[in-house]
């Protein structure tokens, strides 16, 4: 899960980091003065992607009004898909060096990577490479500390001990958290040898939240915040609404298969509402799981046609059939006309439970999706 | 590295034999023509399901038995203890099929398995097969079809679609192996090159990919270090996903324009590999270059 900056800031904040004191402000929330650290501030736009500034969502305020201007230019804006619902308004930091500093998880390497730069504040990729020192070290905190403090060494003395500083306390964050990616930019370091973290960029393992209890206060704090994780966290699976006024409703499972399915419906000029891999294979005979995901797809207003897509490895398709068949029954609001298109093991008793509750199963997806156009064709019926 | 292909009479062994999918899945294995010698299960009382003999560990298995090869149809927060167990035994070939293994714990199992010069394959994978031969793991008999074609997956049910839509029209498979949708695994797409060039069976290879990550950038530097000279064909999901939304695999998870659809497609069009983003696209273009047969 990757967290938003403001998210990302106070948890580092918890571990002792030092942040430049800020604000969240939610949606149509007013901004009062009281409630925000001295200025100047920034004014910063809280999404998902990297090209915040770029994008112009962080800007400089000194008065309250320009506050509530950037605010406003800020909030609603769609950035790389991602509509901007918040900003953190924070303390500017004055006077500082701009450094860089990341950790991440490096498959191909097997390691953490750890990058370290003296010239922050930019893209890491535009610099020069030899203003980067970067070198992988195992995962654990003692090796990651000793791989900071070697790169450091190659750095200008003035940056080198607040940057070694910083990079062995957020070492030990970025392990105990397991997480994947925690990039730091710009890695504020004063005159003094005091160091502040400027913006940063904290991506979660999510199988680890298990595990993980700060993150998952976090998530349940935040739910509205991340709406997928937290769902995959309370019931899961994985849910995602890729268009609030697409017409089909998708039953499916397995990521790469439903992903492959919305590219190729859009290509076809259909429109998905939602993308969802259910796990059928971890329904364990109840009906709760579907039941959920019907409900949330009943709520699409647009959705005039459900398409049940499985091509099960290991699920048993009877035993989903049967379990579909009672999920839609306890899931009334859903008033939209059912097409199926299963293919696997068990496929025989899944005809028999699905011509006896009048759902017509294809095993060919070109077939199902042309049952679904006849059906939009038709006006299908609209849930109230 | 132990081949990567199997064959009918390999000795398999199954850890977690007494679990719902254990069970299920180790029948379903033994009537594709896997040769399944033993389970392990250090909970049941039971000494043989399926007709298979269940041992308490799988040190014990593996002296009885002799096998190599095991899957293990364990849940993900047990998968490193199964893993360090199955190394410690003497497994050379492991397949792990649970989804959501913690990295970390990833991390450390690629290093074991490394170390001890074992085939891991997982975790987050429907496991491989050998069609006509054997498979370990659980790929719907409905997509397997002996035939010419290498399939590497990170998707499971993406890869069932193709290979059910290939076998129809008279293309099937030489070796399927899941490689997995997890950033770290086992067996990574370049790993299985080397294998795939060598194996006389495969005359060209099928690479099911998704978005997120860079292993299908890796492969591409592979393809062309190597000098593959098969032809490759390229599935690609997830053109039209939103960026920073993880779309069920902890892998699909794009970040500014790393892990793109458009760096993957670029890539593995300039190491000479035909990239499509539709099934019927895909099946047409691998028909039109591979001779089908009835």
């Amino acid at each position: 899960m990757y967290l938003l900056e403001h998210d990302a800031k106070e948890l580092l904040a918890q571990h002792g980091v030092p942040i430049p004191p800020g604000r969240l402000i939610d949606g149509d929330e007013t901004i009062h003065r009281p409630a925000l650290p001295p200025g100047p501030w920034m004014v910063k736009g809280q999404t998902f992607t990297g090209g915040r500034g770029k994008a112009g969502m962080i800007r400089k305020a000194s008065t309250l009004q320009q506050i509530v201007d950037h605010a406003n230019a800020i909030l609603g804006t769609m950035v790389r898909g991602h509509r901007i619902n918040a900003i953190r308004i924070e303390q500017q930091v004055t006077a500082a060096e701009e450094t860089y500093l990341a950790f991440l998880i490096d498959p191909a390497a097997g390691g953490v990577r750890v990058i370290m730069s003296a010239r922050g504040g930019v893209d890491i990729e535009t610099l020069p490479p030899e203003l980067i020192q970067t070198d992988v070290a195992p995962p654990d905190s003692a090796a990651l500390a000793a791989c900071v403090r070697r790169l450091a060494a190659a750095m200008p003395s003035h940056e080198a001990g607040a940057m070694c500083a910083a990079a062995e306390m957020l070492a030990r964050i970025f392990i105990e958290r397991e997480a994947l990616l925690l990039e730091i930019n710009p890695l504020f370091v004063k005159s003094d040898g005091r160091w502040v973290v400027g913006d940063a960029k904290f991506v979660t393992d999510d199988n680890a939240l298990f595990r993980q209890p700060k993150i998952r206060e976090l998530l349940r704090q935040r739910a509205a915040a991340y709406p997928a994780t937290h769902l995959k966290l309370e019931h899961g699976f994985d849910y995602v609404v890729v268009d609030p006024k697409g017409e089909i409703g998708l039953l499916t499972t397995g990521a790469g298969l439903s992903m492959m399915l919305i590219d190729e419906m859009r290509a076809a000029g259909l429109k998905p509402y939602n993308f969802l891999d259910v796990r059928t294979g971890g329904l364990r005979e109840e009906t709760t799981r579907l039941v959920q995901a019907l409900g949330w797809i009943a709520e699409g207003r647009n959705v005039r046609v459900l398409l049940v897509n499985i091509f099960a490895g290991i699920t048993d398709l009877g035993e989903f059939s049967t379990l579909l068949v009672a999920a839609l029954r306890k899931v009334p609001q859903l008033k939209v006309p059912v097409v199926a298109r299963l293919v696997g093991n068990g496929l025989q008793s899944a005809q028999a439970t699905l011509d006896q509750a009048g759902i017509r199963l294809f095993t060919g997806l070109d077939g199902a999706l042309d049952e679904v156009r006849r059906h939009l064709a038709d006006g299908g019926e609209s849930p109230q | 590295m132990i081949s990567p292909r199997v064959a009918r009479g390999t000795p398999v062994i199954v850890m977690g034999i007494s679990g719902r999918a254990g069970t299920l899945h180790s029948r379903l294995m033994k009537e594709y023509g896997t040769n399944i010698v033993g389970g392990v299960s250090p909970k049941t009382e039971r000494n043989e399901i399926n007709g298979i003999p269940v041992f308490a560990s799988c040190s014990d298995a593996v002296k009885a038995t002799g096998a190599t090869h095991c899957v293990a149809l364990i849940a993900a927060p047990q998968l490193l203890a199964a893993i360090t167990e199955a190394v410690a035994a003497g497994i050379k070939y492991m397949v792990t099929p649970a989804e959501g293994m913690p990295v970390y714990d990833a991390l450390k199992a690629r290093r074991l398995a490394l170390d001890a010069g074992m085939l891991w394959i997982g975790p987050s994978t429907p496991g491989m097969a050998v069609p006509g031969e054997a498979k370990l793991g659980f790929l719907p008999n409905d997509s397997l079809r002996p035939g010419p074609l290498g399939v590497m997956s990170k998707s499971g049910t993406l890869s069932y679609e193709a290979g059910y839509r290939l076998s129809q029209r008279g293309i099937g498979q030489s070796v399927w192996i899941g490689v997995g949708g997890d950033p770290v695994k086992g067996a990574y797409y370049s790993d299985l090159v080397p294998f795939f060039a060598a194996d006389t069976q495969t005359e060209a290879l099928l690479i099911i990919g998704e978005i997120g990550g860079h292993e299908e950038e890796d492969l591409a530097a592979t393809l062309k270090a190597q000098q593959f000279s098969k032809p490759v064909f390229a599935l690609i999901a997830g053109r039209t996903a939103p960026v920073g939304v993880a779309m069920g695999h902890a892998g699909a998870l794009v970040h500014g324009n790393h892990g793109t659809f458009e760096a993957k497609r670029s890539a593995l069009a300039a190491a000479g590999v035909q990239v499509f983003s539709s099934l019927n696209e895909m099946v047409e273009g691998v028909c039109a270059r591979l001779p089908q047969s009835d």
